[in-house]
């Protein structure tokens, strides 16, 4: 005869294990918390003498909602389902200050401190979960790169470092090197490529192409220096950059060697499109010269058609998401610049300097599949009719070429073929101060897509002088209070569940836009520091590392927001591959489809974005 | 001296019904029965939790399954299938003598809380009595009659099937919970005493006996 059965826990239990770090004990460690729980009605009549009567304790929500409130009434955590709270204390032993108010009544359970401390013990998995709450590292796990869900994810070639693939010592020369001399050079170390270096500092590049275009074809003679034919300050990478990076870098600029330099900018090698190829189950770099192959127009339209079935097997693959979004940004640059090829075929070549543009996400290089085009020209001071009708047959030509190819028109307008988007540096100038002049909404809008610009081709020294214009003006303090009062009026869910969002967040959706209320906000929020610094970079994680030398973004916010928006950027590709060739939205997310544990991280990103907003309206939002 | 105990009995229940509602201890019980005839029928399995709101303690969490039908030699009903007992639950059942003896002991000073305490308390009544133990809660709460006095107050029509657990509970936006079994059924029962006993004071004061007429019983 057995007296008392245990009795069946299924429900609790099922609960825990849909509960981290719950779900990581044994059934006897579960099974042993359970039996010492306790589980409360909470509700709006005991919630003060609840929480003052059993704290410290960790609890977890199990129904309703709830906000955690610090001492000065600002929420910390809107509480939903499966949430935890209550741990800071019984961590760092310090007494429970915040103040817990009821949304809706529901049902707490209660673990106390003494199981808390027997599970830490007994349980690594449930130590490190807590600990690493507690530190507000939830996300790091992410933001390294690792997988929070479904498949394994294989290392990524490109990820590599360049350093790691250098196989040989720099084959260089002094740039007063006699061209015959750097050609023999050449062909006894059997390489394509030639560093010119002058006492140490690297100073031009020679390759086979520049020999046949620049001095055979030309009959220069071969007893003249180098320096007279080779490129000078070629673009460079450091060893310690990615394979990625030497690919963006390399597609970016249109050429095929690339020099690499260490920390003290010496050179350390050359990194080649061939050893970009050689990298196993590269399909970017095949992807890119494929379309670089093409000679035609439907040549082009038809590789690119490949590109989004590419594009998630390699998306499923990728350790690291922002490739994914780089990638499809040189994948779109490469597209322009053999548009523009074939133009100048048809059309003569460019009848005088430009540059193209790219803007929003393709020029901050997070770009997606569903992204839309953003681009514009920027053209030499004082063009004649002619002149200018060529650009703007070129404009429609590569806007309606980048259609074809899969890349969305802009349903705002924002392209090349729009007369307003093709301006000299004078009348992109003109546009940009008043914008931040009298900041319309629409202006301010405005802002946010044509402040994230790069040049995809074109003249550099153009571009040059109208980003260090835009620069300065972007600077402008009026104008960094408005946009800096504009990024607070968006603001992020508080809970995840519709009728607890608590703010304009697709209140009555059971969607969640993370990219109206996650990326996007973070991009507005890194904008804003960047204009302040008058950075020229576009790209979102590399703008918050240049921040990282300013004083006015803590170390700790700028970490932060880097992990929230790896966090979100990998949560909306997963979800973009999932939906992958159906009508569902591409940027939002069903919480009820997520783990637990992803949402919690989701809410954890949402009260970054939102402390970091905070911060932004205090540091700009006063002037103006 | 028999008679002074009993006046000093009444005299504490007297004082237990006058506190704070949320002051007093509840039994919420949940029981299987091979039917609906207390007199035919016999108790299968009998599951308890405690309630000291606003917490329900899963430390007084009880769980048994009877070995009555051995006494009476009874033959399991349709009812077993439906609560997920079968046959081999009962090679390991226990005393129910013992079992209603706890719960006697926990009973003492406590609120009886069932969903449709007439039907439990007859089948406790009946095998109490023949074990001769008494069961003598402070009172008993029904969550069933409190949600249809309260849909009747409303002047709502009652549907059919509106007073079931799972329906009064979500009205209370509790959680759904899908098991079927005594323990979860006690479960249920308890925390959707907790809600209608919160709804119902308030934050005004309001005894035990207050709370018992809202949730009262005809026996």
């Amino acid at each position: 005869m057995k007296q008392n059965m245990q009795p069946d826990f299924a429900e609790v239990k099922r609960f825990l294990l849909d509960c981290p770090p719950f779900d990581a004990l044994t059934d006897d460690q579960r099974n042993g918390a359970i039996e010492q729980l306790k589980a409360a009605y909470v509700n709006e009549h005991n919630v003060d003498k609840f929480f003052n009567d059993f704290s410290p304790a960790l609890y977890m929500v199990r129904s309703g909602a709830f906000d955690l409130l610090a001492p000065d009434g600002h929420l910390i955590e809107r509480l939903e389902s499966h949430d935890l709270f209550g741990y800071p204390s019984l961590l760092s032993g310090r007494s429970v200050v915040n103040r817990l108010t009821v949304v809706e009544d529901g049902i707490i359970f209660i673990v106390p401190q003494p199981i808390f401390d027997r599970l830490r013990r007994d349980s690594k998995a449930f130590e490190q979960y807590f600990i690493r709450a507690h530190s507000q590292r939830s996300l790091e796990e992410v933001a390294r790169g690792k997988p929070n869900s479904r498949q394994p994810v294989t290392v990524d070639p490109l990820q590599t470092s360049i350093q790691e693939v250098l196989t040989r010592p720099p084959v260089q020369l002094p740039s007063t090197t006699s061209i015959r001399a750097a050609a023999q050079k050449m062909s006894d170390e059997k390489v394509s490529s030639i560093l010119l270096v002058d006492d140490g500092a690297l100073v031009g590049i020679l390759t086979d192409r520049d020999l046949r275009n620049r001095v055979i074809a030309p009959g220069l003679s071969f007893d003249l220096h180098v320096n007279a034919v080779m490129t000078q300050a070629p673009a460079t990478v450091s060893g310690r950059q990615t394979l990625m990076d030497a690919l963006t870098t390399m597609t970016q600029n249109n050429i095929h060697h690339l020099p690499v330099l260490d920390e003290n900018d010496q050179p350390m090698g050359m990194i080649t499109n061939t050893d970009l190829m050689r990298q196993q189950r590269s399909e970017p770099v095949m992807l890119i010269s494929a379309l670089n192959k093409t000679v035609t127009r439907e040549q082009l339209i038809a590789e690119a058609k490949q590109i989004p079935a590419y594009m998630q097997a390699f998306a499923s693959r990728a350790a690291n998401t922002t490739v994914v979004g780089r990638l499809l940004a040189s994948l779109t640059d490469t597209m322009t610049r053999k548009l523009i090829e074939f133009y100048e075929r048809e059309h003569g070549v460019a009848p005088a300097s430009y540059a193209w543009l790219a803007f929003g996400s393709q020029g901050r290089e997070d770009q997606t599949l569903s992204s839309d085009q953003d681009n514009g020209l920027l053209l030499a001071d004082d063009l004649n009719e002619r002149q200018l009708s060529w650009f703007e047959g070129l404009g429609d030509w590569v806007c309606s070429g980048l259609g074809d190819c899969g890349i969305p028109l802009c349903p705002g307008n924002i392209m090349a073929s729009n007369p307003e988007c093709r301006r000299s540096v004078a009348g992109w100038v003109e546009r940009f101060t008043r914008w931040t002049e009298s900041p319309t909404p629409k202006a301010l809008m405005y802002c946010q897509i044509f402040f994230d610009s790069r040049m995809v081709v074109g003249n550099k020294r153009l571009y040059q002088r109208y980003r260090a214009e835009v620069a300065r003006l972007g600077q402008n303090e009026f104008f960094l209070g408005n946009l800096a009062r504009l990024q607070r009026n968006v603001q992020v869910p508080l809970g995840l569940f519709n009728r607890f969002r608590g703010t304009e967040s697709g209140k009555d959706s059971d969607l969640i836009d993370i990219k109206r209320y996650g990326i996007a906000l973070i991009n507005d929020i890194v904008r804003i520091y960047s204009l302040q610094a008058g950075l020229t970079e576009p790209r979102t994680l590399a703008r918050l590392e240049q921040l990282l030398e300013g004083r006015l973004l803590n170390r700790r916010d700028n970490q932060s927001l880097a992990e929230a928006w790896q966090f979100l950027t990998q949560l909306r590709l997963q979800h973009q591959l999932e939906v992958w060739g159906t009508e569902q939205p591409k940027n939002a997310l069903d919480p009820d489809q997520l783990s637990t544990l992803v949402r919690r991280q989701l809410k954890t990103a949402f009260r970054i974005i939102d402390e970091c907003q905070q911060g932004v309206a205090m540091k700009f939002g006063r002037s103006g | 001296m028999a008679w002074t105990q009993a006046v000093q009995r009444w005299w504490q229940r007297r004082h237990l019904l006058n506190q704070q509602w949320t002051d007093a201890r509840y039994v919420v019980v949940d029981i299987e029965t091979s039917g609906l005839d207390a007199n035919q029928d016999v108790m299968l399995a009998i599951a308890w939790i405690e309630v000291h709101p606003p917490c329900l303690d899963y430390q007084s969490a009880r769980y048994f399954v009877l070995d009555s039908t051995a006494d009476k030699n009874h033959d399991l009903k349709q009812s077993p299938v439906v609560h997920g007992l079968v046959q081999r639950d009962f090679n390991e059942s226990s005393d129910s003598k013992l079992v209603l003896h706890e719960l006697a002991q926990v009973l003492e000073d406590a609120v009886l809380v069932c969903h449709h305490t007439h039907l439990d308390w007859q089948f406790l009544q009946v095998a109490a009595r023949h074990h001769e133990i008494k069961l003598s809660p402070l009172g008993w709460f029904d969550t069933l009659q409190f949600e249809l006095r309260r849909l009747r107050n409303q002047q709502h029509h009652i549907p059919r099937g509106s007073l079931t657990l799972a329906a009064a509970r979500g009205r209370y936006r509790l959680p759904d919970y899908h098991a079927h079994h005594a323990f979860n059924d006690a479960v249920a029962c308890a925390e959707l005493m907790l809600a209608q006993g919160y709804q119902y004071a308030g934050s005004a004061k309001a005894s035990v006996k207050n709370l018992l007429q809202v949730g009262r019983v005809r026996l």
